[in-house]
C-alpha cells in the first residue's frame, strides 16, 4: 500500500469528502478525483474488498449494479458500492475512499463497481475484479465511443485475464470479448409475448466477424440482440443461464440453470429489464448464492425502479420516459416503446445536449440513427421536437415520413405544456435525456396541471 | 437515376445513411440499389448517377479494400467520366495509397493520392465551417484518423480542422468525386450544396423540405461562426 503520497492523497479526499458532506453534497467523485491528482497510482494502492464485481456495457449497466447491490444487501452482504456516484476511474476511487479507514484499510468484504467501458484501460491495472458482467455492447457518443468494434477491443485489451466474465451470449459484440477469459453466458428464448423485431437503422453486427458473410438471425429482438449464425458454423453463444419463459401476469421468470428449471420473481415487466435480471441472476449463482436464497432477496428488494414515471387524470396518461440522449439506440427502445402503447398520443421529445447547447453546437449526426420512423404513425398525433435543435428534430421527423402537420417546433421546453393539442391525445409521452430530468419534471407539473384543467 | 449505396451493411457509422434517407426525400423516383459485401457493384457494369459510400470501423475498412480491389481501374474510369461519388467519413481512406496503422500499413486501392494515419489513442473530435465555392458548408469531425493528400480539396477551412494537421483544405476532390472526412450527414446539413449536388447527379428537384432544412442551416451556421462557442 503506501508512501507518504498515498497517505497524504487519502486523507485529503476524505476530509474533502467531509466537506462536502457538510456542505450537502452527495454521491460526487470529487474526492476520488482529488486523490488520483495528488497520487496518480492511488487506485492501485487503496485497500480493496475480498471480492470485487465489475459492471460494464452500454445499455443496463446502472440497473445491473443496483439490482446486484441491492440483492446482496438482502443476502446480508455489507456492499461497497459507487452507486451515487460516477462510473469513471475517479468514481471507483471515491467509492473505495469511502470503504477504506484512515490508514487505507478497506472494511467491505465486496465491493460492486459499475465501470465505464472507456475507463476501462485506467481501472482495470489497478482494479482487478474477481467477476466482470457485461451487460451489452451497442453504438453509444461517437465522440466518447467511437463504435462498438472500438470498445470491445479496449474492454479485450484492458481487462484483467483473471476476471471471470458474466455474458449476454444474444449480443454477438459483448460475447465475444476477452477470449481468453473464463466466462459464463446469459440468454433469453423467443417469449410468447414477443413478436419478430421491426426494421432497425443501427445494427451493429449483421456480418460474421469470421468470414464476412451475411448472418441468419433465428431471432432478431432488437437491434442486433437475438441468435444468429453464420454457414461457415460461427453461432451465437449457447447460454448456461437461459430465460425460457417470463409470466408478466404473476410477475415470474423461468429460467434454465446449466439444465435445470428454476423459477425468480419477475422484477420488471419489460424484456430489456429480463436481460438485466438475468445477468444479475447468473453473477449471484456464480458467486455461490442459492436459487432459495436469490429468490428471497428478489422477493424483498422488489420491482425495479423503471425509468417510467407515470400520471393521469380522468383517463389521459402523461408519462415520463428517460433515455440517454446520443444513445441511439436507448432512443430507439423508447420510440418503439411508445408506438406499441395504445391510444391517440402525443410525444414530447427534450433530447438537447444540455453541455453543447451553449458552449459550442451539438453534433446530431446520431439522431440519424435513431428510428424516428416508428413515430411515423396515425395513432400518434403531435410530435413536440424541443430545444436549440428543434428545427433538426423536425427534419428528422420529415425525412421519416412524418406529416408537417403534426410537428410543433418549440425553442424551450417551458412551452410544452401551452402548445399539447390536450383534446386530441389520450396519452402524452414526455421523453427525455438524462440530464433533462429536473426540466421534465417540471414539464410534467405544468402539464399535469393543463391536463386537469382540460378534463374539469 | 441510380444511386449505388456501397456495402452499407458495414458502411453505417455516426448517422451517415441519413444521407442517403435524404436522398430518396430528395429523389422520390431513382433507384436505390444498396450492393451487399457478397454482391457484385452495380458500377462494374453501368454508370450511376451516385455512388455513396459511409463510414465503417477500421475492421471493416480491411474487408471493403479487399472487395473493392479489383475494381480499382473501373473506379478511376468512373472518376474520370464525371460520375458522381460521395465518400463519407474515413471511407475514402480506402481508396488513398495507403492506411498507417500502429506500425502497420494497410495498403489501399491507390486511386486517390492520400495517405491516411490512425491513432486509436486519440479520438478528434471537432465542429468544422468551411467554403466550398461560393457556398459555406457546415459539418462534424468525429475520427481516429487524418491523411495527408495532393490531391484537391473538397473545402476551404474556415473554422476548425482539414484532411490533415495543418491542411488548409478538408476532404478530396476530383471531378465529381467528392470524398470527405465530415460527418453529419453532409447533405442534410448543407442544403446549398445539396442543391447543387443534385445538379451534378443530373437532376433538376428541389431539396426535399427546404425551408425546415433552410432554417435549421442558418441557425447552425450563426453558431459555427460564433468565436465564443468552442469547436469541440
Amino acid at each position: 500500500m503506501g508512501t507518504l503520497r498515498f497517505y497524504f492523497a487519502l486523507w485529503c479526499a476524505k476530509l474533502i469528502k467531509l466537506l462536502l458532506i457538510l456542505v450537502g453534497r452527495k454521491g460526487t467523485y470529487f474526492s476520488g478525483k482529488a486523490a488520483i491528482k495528488i497520487c496518480p497510482d492511488f487506485l492501485g494502492r487503496i485497500g480493496k474488498p475480498e471480492t470485487i464485481i465489475g459492471v460494464t456495457g452500454t445499455n443496463g449497466k446502472t440497473t445491473v449494479c443496483n439490482m446486484i447491490t441491492d440483492l446482496l444487501e438482502a443476502c446480508g452482504e455489507d456492499v461497497l458500492s459507487n452507486r451515487l456516484g460516477s462510473n469513471i476511474n475517479a468514481g471507483v476511487a471515491a467509492a473505495l475512499i469511502d470503504g477504506a479507514s484512515l490508514s487505507g484499510r478497506c472494511r467491505k468484504g465486496i465491493a460492486v463497481l459499475e465501470i465505464d467501458e472507456r475507463s476501462a484501460r485506467l481501472v482495470y491495472p489497478y482494479v482487478r475484479p474477481d467477476y466482470i458482467v457485461c451487460t451489452n455492447l451497442f453504438r453509444d457518443s461517437m465522440r466518447r465511443n467511437a463504435h462498438p468494434e472500438y470498445i470491445a477491443s479496449v474492454l479485450t485489451e484492458h481487462m484483467p485475464k483473471a476476471s471471470k466474465l458474466i455474458l449476454n451470449a444474444d449480443d454477438l459484440i459483448s460475447s465475444a470479448i476477452a477470449p481468453e477469459n473464463e466466462r459464463v453466458y446469459f440468454g433469453m428464448d423467443r417469449l410468447e409475448c414477443e413478436s419478430e423485431a421491426r426494421e432497425n437503422i443501427v445494427m451493429d453486427i449483421s456480418v460474421c466477424p469470421v468470414c464476412g458473410r451475411t448472418l441468419e438471425f433465428e431471432f432478431r429482438r432488437y437491434h442486433h440482440i437475438g441468435r444468429a449464425r453464420c454457414e461457415c458454423g460461427f453461432a451465437s453463444a449457447a447460454p448456461d443461464y437461459k430465460a425460457v419463459s417470463a409470466d408478466f401476469k404473476n410477475m415470474e421468470l423461468k429460467v434454465l440453470e446449466r439444465g435445470e428449471a428454476r423459477k425468480y420473481t419477475l422484477v420488471s415487466d419489460t424484456v430489456f429489464n429480463i436481460y438485466n435480471e438475468l445477468a444479475a441472476i447468473t453473477l449471484l449463482r456464480e458467486l455461490g448464492r442459492t436459487p432459495e436464497e436469490i429468490e428471497s432477496a428478489l422477493k424483498r428488494t422488489g420491482i425495479v425502479q423503471s425509468r417510467f414515471r407515470e400520471e393521469s387524470v380522468g383517463g389521459k396518461k402523461v408519462t415520463m420516459l428517460m433515455a440517454k440522449g446520443l444513445n441511439a439506440v436507448a432512443c430507439s427502445r423508447g420510440f418503439d416503446h411508445v408506438s406499441r402503447e395504445q391510444g391517440k398520443k402525443v410525444v414530447a421529445l427534450m433530447y438537447d445536449d444540455i453541455f453543447d447547447e451553449k458552449q459550442t453546437s451539438e453534433n446530431i449526426a446520431w439522431i440519424y440513427d435513431v428510428d424516428y420512423e416508428f413515430l411515423n404513425s396515425d395513432d400518434i398525433v403531435q410530435i413536440i421536437p424541443c430545444g436549440v435543435r428543434a428545427l433538426d428534430g423536425k427534419l428528422r421527423l420529415l425525412i421519416a415520413g412524418v406529416p408537417e402537420e403534426k410537428i410543433t417546433t418549440l425553442r424551450s421546453e417551458g412551452e410544452i405544456a401551452g402548445a399539447i393539442r390536450y383534446n386530441d391525445a389520450d396519452r402524452i409521452f414526455l421523453l427525455y435525456d438524462v440530464y433533462r430530468y429536473d426540466i421534465a419534471l417540471k414539464v410534467l407539473d405544468e402539464v399535469m396541471k393543463k391536463v386537469r384543467e382540460v378534463h374539469q | 437515376m441510380k444511386v449505388e449505396i456501397l456495402y452499407p451493411e458495414i458502411c453505417n457509422l455516426f448517422g451517415d445513411t441519413g444521407n442517403i434517407r435524404y436522398l430518396m426525400r430528395c429523389l422520390p423516383e431513382a433507384e436505390f440499389i444498396r450492393t451487399a459485401l457478397s454482391g457484385e457493384p452495380l458500377f462494374l457494369k453501368s454508370e450511376p448517377n451516385l455512388i455513396y459510400m459511409g463510414p465503417m470501423s477500421e475492421k471493416s475498412q480491411e474487408r471493403v479494400i479487399e472487395r473493392l480491389k479489383p475494381c480499382k481501374e473501373r473506379i478511376i474510369e468512373l472518376i474520370d467520366n464525371g460520375v458522381c461519388f460521395l465518400f463519407t467519413g474515413n471511407s475514402m481512406e480506402v481508396l488513398g495509397e495507403y492506411i498507417e496503422a500502429g506500425g502497420t500499413r494497410i495498403e489501399g486501392l491507390g486511386v486517390l493520392k492520400l495517405r491516411a494515419k490512425r491513432d486509436m489513442k486519440n479520438r478528434f473530435n471537432s465542429l468544422f465551417l468551411g467554403k466550398f465555392e461560393d457556398m459555406e458548408i457546415v459539418g462534424f469531425h468525429s475520427r481516429f484518423s487524418s491523411a495527408e493528400s495532393e490531391e484537391g480539396g473538397f473545402a476551404e477551412v474556415v473554422r476548425g480542422c482539414g484532411t490533415g494537421a495543418g491542411s488548409v483544405t478538408e476532404g478530396v476532390r476530383r471531378n465529381n468525386f467528392f470524398g470527405t472526412y465530415l460527418l453529419g450527414p453532409l447533405l442534410v446539413l448543407n442544403p446549398d450544396f445539396t442543391q447543387y449536388f443534385l445538379r451534378l447527379m443530373g437532376s433538376e428537384a428541389k431539396i426535399a423540405f427546404e425551408d425546415t432544412a433552410r432554417r435549421a442551416y442558418a441557425l447552425r451556421l450563426a453558431e459555427f461562426r460564433d468565436q465564443k462557442r468552442h469547436l469541440d
